[in-house]
């Protein structure tokens, strides 16, 4: 298992230079001017010139490419263009928000959204398919920004059992977890839509097979049938979903942070391309790209758990 | 399985209870539209997110009074007071005595102020080093006396010694330490000090208790950086924002207006909104071009689309209400004698005007309703909308035809003519700022009034470099808008608030939360 991580985290290696490449050339093809957001509309051309200089941003593009990549290859991110900040401390201090969030999403979407798929696939056509079909047809269809508000509006303001401001408070792990419910629930309940979906097609397609009408016929207890002999073979399927969900996740934990303005990745992305901060924005590519090959490793190493079939040594 | 649930909810809640009610201290929550801070540094910051912080950690030489944009209210602050020579080019500035920067960093002496003051006429540290051109000397007489020299009289020298961009005096210690890390780690003598700063997230300010016009009776400030209006405007109506930044909309402030409990402040100073038009682009190098683009643009129907309670009309290329800012004659909304113009010059069917335009929902909508009063006189502008960043660099390369800017300057005529338009400011040259008309029929009046020493006579000036700027179609008054802010009413400023030169409030040692 462990050759098995590590030839995957090596052919990662090309994965990762190409995406560092693209965004390298993608944030400078991009017109814009680090300089306006750091010495504000006023300076003069000249101020901006030197600050150009004295950045870094003035050399040959090549030279620029030669100096991140040698960076990179040492592990280090660099600083900030606007805040001068080593990007490692600003990528550490937001990353478990991310990480947090997108675990308890994981665990909302799966924990509702199996047991739902299951269901109606179980009752075919009756009330709780009908039910699952439409929950899972408005998660799909609502963006996630639309979803927050509305849930905002529901139990931050209206009801006010949440906090509408989800940031960080340290010391106070129960006002982080409260601060984490609205969140989660919005991105989570996003997943639920796919997941349920993946899960019900799948085991529609499994009770109809013949193993399953073995399974009946010796007398085997119902929910056996469903959870030991069907699910089971459902579990692939909804574990590829539950893997490349990740990345979604990631992406849309992007508005998710900015409407219930937690701190996090996604955040941090979004402000680095409004104020043209390459090195930053660069930093957290590097960040979200491993991120995902990383996700994907689990996901594979997670087929050999759940399908003796699949090997992974 | 039920009595469970209902036990964890109780208990639930009980907690939630008891969270929400465990600090004493007096906390002022502020959310502000932006998602982080740009920098704190105060010779370089000119951010609405910065501004108003500046104003809570520094001070001038002499400060605008809290709640006033106006600089005939300016009063004495790290100043106690002081003379002038009578040709008026030496100024001797007495300094208060016992005032202390925040932290360990002292106290505040003379050299902290030549410091500061050299620091902000230098434009490798500040980005308002030509408001300090005319000054030749600054120099210390002892620990609490400060004597500057100038080359020539300046209208306004109060105003660049007062709390607002170079004026503010930082601690020469800190600055030196702390080097770039200064612009995150601010540190002056202002009521409150930076004592924490999350990226991307919030600045928390605590109370400095050695402030030299007494203790702030807030303890903690906590600006919060919400960029989504949405999260914003929700979070001040739950109650977890005391202060909120207010939207420029009318429909905004008519809906916060009704709510029980909040107070809406829409304060000076005004941005205004001026189409430029690049003179160098053909066929617009035309003057009767030009009018026709200043006749079709209806700045009635303009503010009435943006709402009386935040808009107001222009009546110059100068905002309204600056120190020599002068009632011009503008080109009259004429949408016939447009068509004549354009006809005359060779285009009776019209003709295309490309701009490039920031996808900034408020200042698009404003261009949108440009382009369609435009369309009426046959001028068919095609918008090429871009991201606010590449905007930005955009059009300071010279790329579009015509430009919508909007903006707020140091309250004194000088100011927004020498950026907007001499030439010297001319967009894609070495010493550019901001004129991206490639205006310059008033640079002789606008560099001849910087160095007038008559008052009348410098009115006069400046009044003469605004008709010939209208004149000549530099650019094209639209509207001006001012600042929103909305509190709850158990918030006190301590003083009226009817401007901000920092556009926000300034928070003092008097502002109190019930």
């Amino acid at each position: 298992m462990l050759r098995f991580v590590i030839k995957r985290l090596l052919t990662a290696i090309p994965t990762l230079w190409a995406v560092l490449t693209t965004v390298f050339i993608l944030v400078r093809v991009v017109p814009g001017d680090p300089t306006i957001a750091i010495l504000g509309d006023q300076a003069s051309e000249a101020a901006r010139a030197e600050l150009r200089d004295k950045l870094g941003l003035a050399k040959p593009i090549l030279a620029q490419y030669v100096d991140f990549m040698s960076q990179i290859v040492q592990g280090d991110l660099g600083r900030s263009l606007s805040t001068n900040r080593p990007i490692t401390d600003d990528v550490l201090a937001v990353l478990p928000y991310t990480i947090e969030l997108t675990l308890a999403s994981l665990l909302v979407g799966t924990v509702i959204g199996v047991p739902l798929g299951v269901l109606a696939a179980e009752k075919r056509d009756g009330f709780a398919d009908w039910f699952a079909r439409l929950f899972s047809l408005a998660g799909v269809s609502f963006p996630a920004f639309v979803s927050g508000i509305l849930l905002l509006i529901a139990f931050a303001v209206e009801l006010r059992w949440f906090p509408v401001i989800s940031t960080s408070k340290p010391g106070d792990p129960w006002g982080r977890f409260v601060a984490l419910v609205l969140p989660s629930l919005n991105l989570g309940l996003l997943m639920v839509a796919y997941v349920t979906r993946v899960t019900r097609s799948g085991m529609l397609k499994a009770l109809g097979e013949d193993y399953v009408r073995t399974a009946r016929a010796k007398g085997l207890p119902h929910r056996i049938v469903v959870w030991r002999h069907a699910f089971r073979n459902v579990l692939v399927p909804v574990v590829t979903v539950v893997g490349l969900y990740l990345g979604v996740l990631i992406g849309n934990a992007v508005l998710t942070e900015i409407v219930f303005n937690r701190p996090g990745i996604g955040k941090l992305i979004v402000t680095a391309l409004n104020q043209r901060d390459y090195s930053l924005l660069q930093g957290l590519m590097v960040v979200s790209a491993f991120a995902i090959v990383v996700a994907n490793i689990l996901t594979d190493l997670t087929y050999g758990l759940v399908d003796p079939r699949v090997k992974t040594s | 399985m039920k009595r469970h649930l209902l036990a964890a909810t109780a208990a639930t809640m009980v907690l939630l209870a008891a969270h929400s009610t465990a600090s004493a201290e007096s906390v002022l929550n502020v959310g502000m539209a932006a998602a982080d801070v740009g920098q704190l540094d105060p010779h370089r910051a000119t951010t609405t997110q910065d501004k108003p912080v500046v104003s809570w950690i520094f001070n001038g030489l002499v400060r605008f009074k809290p709640g006033s944009a106006s600089l005939e209210e300016l009063e004495p602050d790290l100043a106690e007071k002081w003379e002038k020579s009578a040709d008026g080019l030496t100024w001797t500035f007495h300094l208060r005595k016992g005032v202390k920067f925040h932290g360990d960093w002292g106290e505040m002496t003379s050299d902290d102020v030549v410091y500061s003051l050299k620091r902000a006429a230098d434009s490798k540290t500040s980005s308002f080093a030509s408001d300090y051109a005319p000054v030749a000397s600054i120099e210390a007489i002892d620990a609490h006396t400060v004597k500057l020299v100038l080359k020539n009289p300046i209208p306004a020298l109060l105003g660049i010694v007062a709390n607002y961009h170079g004026g503010n005096i930082v601690s020469k210690k800190a600055a030196e330490a702390l080097g770039a890390d200064f612009r995150i780690k601010p540190v002056g003598t202002g009521p409150f000090a930076l004592t924490e700063y999350k990226s991307n997230e919030s600045l928390t300010f605590t109370a400095h208790k050695g402030y030299f016009r007494g203790a702030p009776k807030i303890d903690k400030i906590v600006y919060r950086f919400i960029p989504a209006d949405s999260a914003r405007d929700l979070a001040f109506t739950s109650g977890e924002l005391d202060v909120v930044y207010g939207r420029q909309d009318q429909r905004w402030v008519e809906r916060f207006q009704k709510e029980n409990g909040v107070v809406v402040e829409v304060v000076r100073p005004s941005e205004l909104s001026v189409l430029h038009i690049n003179q160098t682009k053909k066929p617009f190098d035309d003057i009767r071009v030009r009018k026709a683009i200043a006749m079709a643009i209806d700045s009635k129907q303009m503010v009435a689309f943006k709402g009386a309670a935040t808009a107001i009309a222009p009546v110059s290329v100068v905002p309204v209400g600056y120190l020599g800012t002068h009632e011009a004659k503008l080109h009259p909304h004429d949408v016939a004698k447009a068509k004549a113009l354009l006809a005359e010059a060779g285009f009776p069917n019209g003709l295309p005007l490309k701009v490039i335009q920031t996808s900034l929902p408020t200042m698009l909508n404003s261009m949108q309703i440009v382009q369609a009063q435009l369309k009426q006189v046959g001028i068919d502008m095609q918008m090429e909308v871009v991201d606010h960043q590449s905007w930005h660099a955009q059009i300071r390369k010279d790329l579009s035809e015509a430009n919508y800017y909007s903006a707020a300057r140091f309250p004194v005529a000088d100011v927004y003519l020498q950026q907007f338009f001499h030439s010297r400011s001319t967009v894609a040259t070495p010493t550019a700022v901001t004129n991206f008309s490639h205006c310059k029929v008033a640079d002789a009046e606008i560099d001849a009034a910087a160095i007038e020493t008559d008052a009348a006579k410098q009115k006069q000036l400046w009044a003469t470099a605004q008709q010939k700027i209208v004149d000549d179609v530099c650019a094209v008054p639209m509207f001006e808008q001012l600042q929103v802010w909305a509190r709850h009413t158990n918030v006190d400023w301590g003083y009226k608030f009817e401007g901000a030169m920092h556009l926000g409030p300034v928070v003092t040692e008097a502002t109190s939360k019930k």
